[in-house]
């Protein structure tokens, strides 16, 4: 995979700040690098910053009798992603939509953040939509745990009948590994290949055309988000369903 | 004699070890670039497979639809996800291109 340039933000990181990123680096023994700051990690900072200082501008604008527009704007995503996990997760399901919108969130605003010039959506690097991915196995395993005991939730991997555990576990261990596996490729490979395929029609035809492919982007910016988050409801979904 | 010839397909794949005995890997020096030959084909094979799919997907959605408007937006749901899951399939393939050949 070809490297990429360093945006404005990462040059500027590493040309005032290469030390916070070395410490880092040294506290995880790693060995020291001359531009510690990678592009997505810089993007991953802005990101995080833009949804603090939205919800830090959104707070004390809250209102019952006169809602502003962002208090409008911040209910319909609200209230879609309470709708879909309700919807995914069953009766219940609210209790989960922290992690859900924060997760939804993030990655939208990720994926949308690289159209601005200049910018680069974080997930075009294959590390975030991993740390993205892990995050959510990690979730879904230990709300699963939550709900039904270690020794329960274990024992869902044995399948329906105890004969036929030694078929089944490693079926079901190789099924669960594969899901963070398949998280981070599919939102990984369409970011990039987003950024791809509009980066090679700027080299082939004149200026607007790209901009059609700049649009599907957009479009498969917002639907992989969504489904990012869909798919963790499902596996909540799936951990936390009582068989009777 | 169905199941004759699903043992006798099994053990011919048994059998075929001999294909291990090939060198494997890269292009020869100042040879054919192999590997984005293949890239190139693996990368249409996926992505025509995948099309056939997603347009049988997209043609049971449309009908459903059509059938019944009233279920539309649980329809249009399960469409949604039916396309993103066969996408991926094709962007797995892709993803080996990029790691092996950019």
């Amino acid at each position: 995979m070809h490297q990429h340039q360093q945006i404005w933000l990462a040059r500027m990181a590493n040309q005032y700040l290469p030390g916070v990123g070395n410490e880092i680096l040294k506290l995880l023994h790693q060995p020291q690098a001359k531009h510690p700051f990678a592009n997505f990690m810089v993007m991953e900072v802005l990101v995080m910053l833009v949804i603090i200082v939205l919800f830090a501008f959104l707070r004390p604008r809250l209102s019952v009798d006169r809602p502003g527009k962002l208090q409008h704007v911040m209910e319909l995503m609200y209230d879609f992603v309470h709708s879909e996990s309700e919807d995914a997760v069953g009766h219940g399901g609210a209790r989960y939509l922290p992690f859900f919108a924060t997760l939804f969130l993030f990655i939208l605003i990720s994926n949308l953040i690289g159209i601005i010039p200049g910018l680069e959506s974080p997930t075009i690097d294959p590390s975030v939509p991993l740390g993205c991915a892990m995050a959510a196995f990690c979730y879904y395993n230990a709300v699963g745990v939550r709900e039904l005991g270690i020794g329960k939730y274990l024992a869902r991997f044995a399948g329906p009948m105890w004969y036929l555990a030694p078929l089944m576990v490693p079926i079901e261990v190789l099924s669960h590994l594969a899901r963070p596996l398949s998280l981070t490729v599919r939102l990984y490979a369409n970011m990039y290949a987003g950024e791809q395929v509009t980066l090679v029609f700027l080299g082939l035809t004149y200026f607007a055309v790209p901009a059609v492919f700049m649009g599907l982007h957009v479009f498969v910016s917002l639907l992989q988000a969504y489904i990012f988050m869909l798919l963790t409801m499902m596996y909540v979904s799936e951990a936390v369903s009582h068989e009777h | 004699m169905k199941t004759k010839l699903m043992l006798l397909t099994l053990v011919l794949m048994a059998l075929a070890s001999p294909i291990f005995a090939q060198t494997g890997g890269g292009a020869a020096a100042g040879g054919t670039n192999w590997v984005a030959i293949t890239s190139g084909f693996a990368m249409a094979i996926a992505s025509g497979l995948c099309g056939l799919a997603q347009a049988k997907a997209a043609a049971g959605a449309c009908e459903g639809m059509g059938r019944n408007p009233g279920a539309a937006p649980a329809i249009r749901f399960a469409l949604l996800l039916s396309l993103v899951l066969i996408e991926s399939l094709a962007l797995y393939t892709l993803v080996i291109i990029f790691v092996k050949v950019v």
